[in-house]
């Protein structure tokens, strides 16, 4: 392409944007909300995310060992538990460990357990054992309590089910969210290039007599369409940014104490900018541009 | 340059405006195209541009088979020719300068030649003084010559006009056909759509009359019968 024609086009599509000033604007407000709403969405998500994650830290299987099993046979068990696929950590807690942090949460009524120590020590060895995927949690409980070094097994099954909920519910309501404001944001571009090109129908028209190419004639429209995308994406971005900006200060002067305990787990800003601008632009810009290359061929048959 | 072979063209709400049409144009000619209101001018103007498809027939244009023609290729036929209507159809915050030079910028004409075909041919029009002015400042006239101008910008062999007088007063007219008659004298093929019966008989050129579709009548350009007297 020459820089005649591709300084034209662009100047085109600008040119367009301003000449059509009340109609653009009202276009990016539009494609801002709702990318406002899917970053308030994706960012709410992470954040359910996030503090479901260290809930899942926080859920271990306990795996009782047979009574009186020997070193060979827990040695063995311990091999076969980290072979297994959706095991992330486990470690060994001999019946004097478990015995030791049982006094240790009796205080001072420890003394009452004194008795068991040593060869009195009724407790089985067992190992605590965290999962990868939570769901699988029960597959995997089983697997254990199959193995012949093994007892029993204690399942936290209804906290995993109650985390597996809530994470699935917010990612099928961000799934949603999305898919409507994406329909709205294709809605909003397919109306503001249809009356683009009737505004431009006169120079259409001559482009065509004297010889334009397809192509040449959709780029402006393709260009405007990426620049409002653009011009969205970076509005979007910075209401997000003073939003969840004040929404965290806000978060943490509020006087409730489980909201203090889930702050911790907030991400911070500094960490997701960069994928916050990144998928705006990149859902600005293709939206944008894909909405107008669609729609200005139904609206042109040039 | 031109060839209409048993040509007709019936529009998708029934109407049919033209009705086997055969006709001939030879490169250099300049021929106008005369007929009443509704006679199926413009129509036969729209095939020759391969803005609308003949419902049967073959059309030959600049050495393209329009009837075969891929959309792809359209651009580049186009390119070929040049066009005038009677409504100007300039772009109105464009100044004349810039209403001549988008033929060329939108077709990816280097900005070199830009500017150095666009103040030629608006010389050509005698605009030459009126470059920066946009159309609402110009006379009728003055526009016609800006399009007529653009439409010469790409040095094209055929220049098609479709009563390109018809918004303008008569006097001015006669310039307008004048400068049509100077470009033929260059080498250009003329075809010009119009009903005024003074500017075809006071040049003389061959003339093809359409009426209800056909063609009627089909005069050639008056042959001085010199050397006998
Ligand atoms: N796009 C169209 N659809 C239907 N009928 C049309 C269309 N264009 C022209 N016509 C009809 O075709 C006939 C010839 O029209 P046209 O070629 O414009 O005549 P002229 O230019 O000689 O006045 C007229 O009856 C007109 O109404
Ligand atoms: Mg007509």
């Amino acid at each position: 392409m020459r820089t005649s024609s591709f300084g034209y086009l662009v100047k085109e599509g600008a040119r367009s944007l301003w000449v059509n000033r009340l109609m653009s604007t009202a276009a990016v407000g539009v494609l801002a909300a709702c990318l406002i709403l899917v970053g308030a969405a994706g960012l709410f998500a992470a954040n359910v995310s996030s503090i479901v994650s260290y809930f899942e830290d926080e859920n271990e299987i306990v795996v009782f060992l047979e009574d009186g099993i020997d070193q060979k046979g827990v040695d063995d068990a311990s091999l076969k538990i980290r072979m297994m696929d959706n095991i992330s950590e486990a470690s060994f807690v001999s019946n004097e460990q478990a015995l030791q942090e049982q006094m240790d949460k009796y205080g001072e009524y420890a003394w009452l357990l004194e008795e068991y120590q040593g060869e009195e020590n009724m407790l089985p060895h067992a190992f605590r054992v965290k999962v990868k995927d939570l769901v699988k949690l029960e597959e995997t409980a089983e697997a254990l309590l199959d193995m012949s070094e093994v007892q029993e097994v204690r399942v936290p099954t209804e906290v995993a089910h109650t985390l597996l909920g809530i994470r699935s519910i917010v990612s099928w309501c961000g799934f949603i969210i999305v898919l409507i404001l994406l329909t709205v944001s294709l809605i909003i571009i397919a109306n503001t290039i249809k009356i683009t090109v009737f505004n431009r129908r006169k120079e259409i028209s001559i482009m065509k007599y004297v010889g334009a190419t397809d192509s040449f004639i959709k780029l402006p429209f393709v260009v405007e369409g990426l620049l409002l995308g653009l011009l969205s994406a970076l509005l979007a971005y910075m209401v997000v940014w003073g939003g969840y900006v004040y929404v965290m200060e806000w978060a943490g002067t509020v006087d409730s104490a489980w909201l203090q305990e889930l702050y911790q787990y907030f991400i911070p800003f500094e960490q997701v900018f960069k994928e916050v601008l990144i998928s705006f632009c990149a859902i600005g810009v293709g939206v944008g541009s894909f909405g107008s290359m669609v729609f200005v061929g139904k609206y042109l048959k040039v | 340059m031109i060839e209409f072979n048993n040509v007709s063209k019936r529009y998708e709400n029934g109407t049919k405006a033209l009705e086997n049409v055969s006709l001939n144009i030879d490169r250099g000619e300049f021929v106008f195209i005369v007929g009443s209101s509704g006679a199926g001018k413009s129509t036969l103007i729209k095939l020759m541009l391969r803005e609308e498809k003949p419902t049967s027939g073959i059309v030959h244009v600049n050495g393209f088979n329009l009837n075969k023609i891929k959309r792809r290729q359209i651009p580049k036929f186009r390119r070929t020719l040049g066009v005038v209507f009677q409504d100007f159809r300039l772009i109105p915050y464009m100044t004349a300068y810039d209403n001549v030079a988008f033929a060329l910028r939108v077709t990816n004409v280097s900005l070199r030649d830009i500017r150095r075909r666009v103040p030629y041919v608006l010389g050509l029009v005698g605009l030459a003084s009126k470059a920066r002015i946009v159309p609402e400042k110009l006379s009728g006239g003055e526009q016609q010559r800006v399009a007529l101008a653009r439409a010469l910008v790409n040095n094209p062999d055929l220049i098609i006009a479709d009563e390109p007088t018809g918004n303008i007063d008569p006097e001015l007219s006669f310039e307008i056909v004048e400068l049509l008659h100077e470009i033929n004298k260059m080498g250009t093929t003329i075809v010009m759509v119009t009903h005024e019966h003074e500017l075809v008989s006071h040049f003389n050129h061959r003339v093809i009359t359409i009426e209800n579709g056909t063609v009627v009548s089909d005069t050639p350009e008056y042959q001085e019968e010199a050397g006998y007297l």
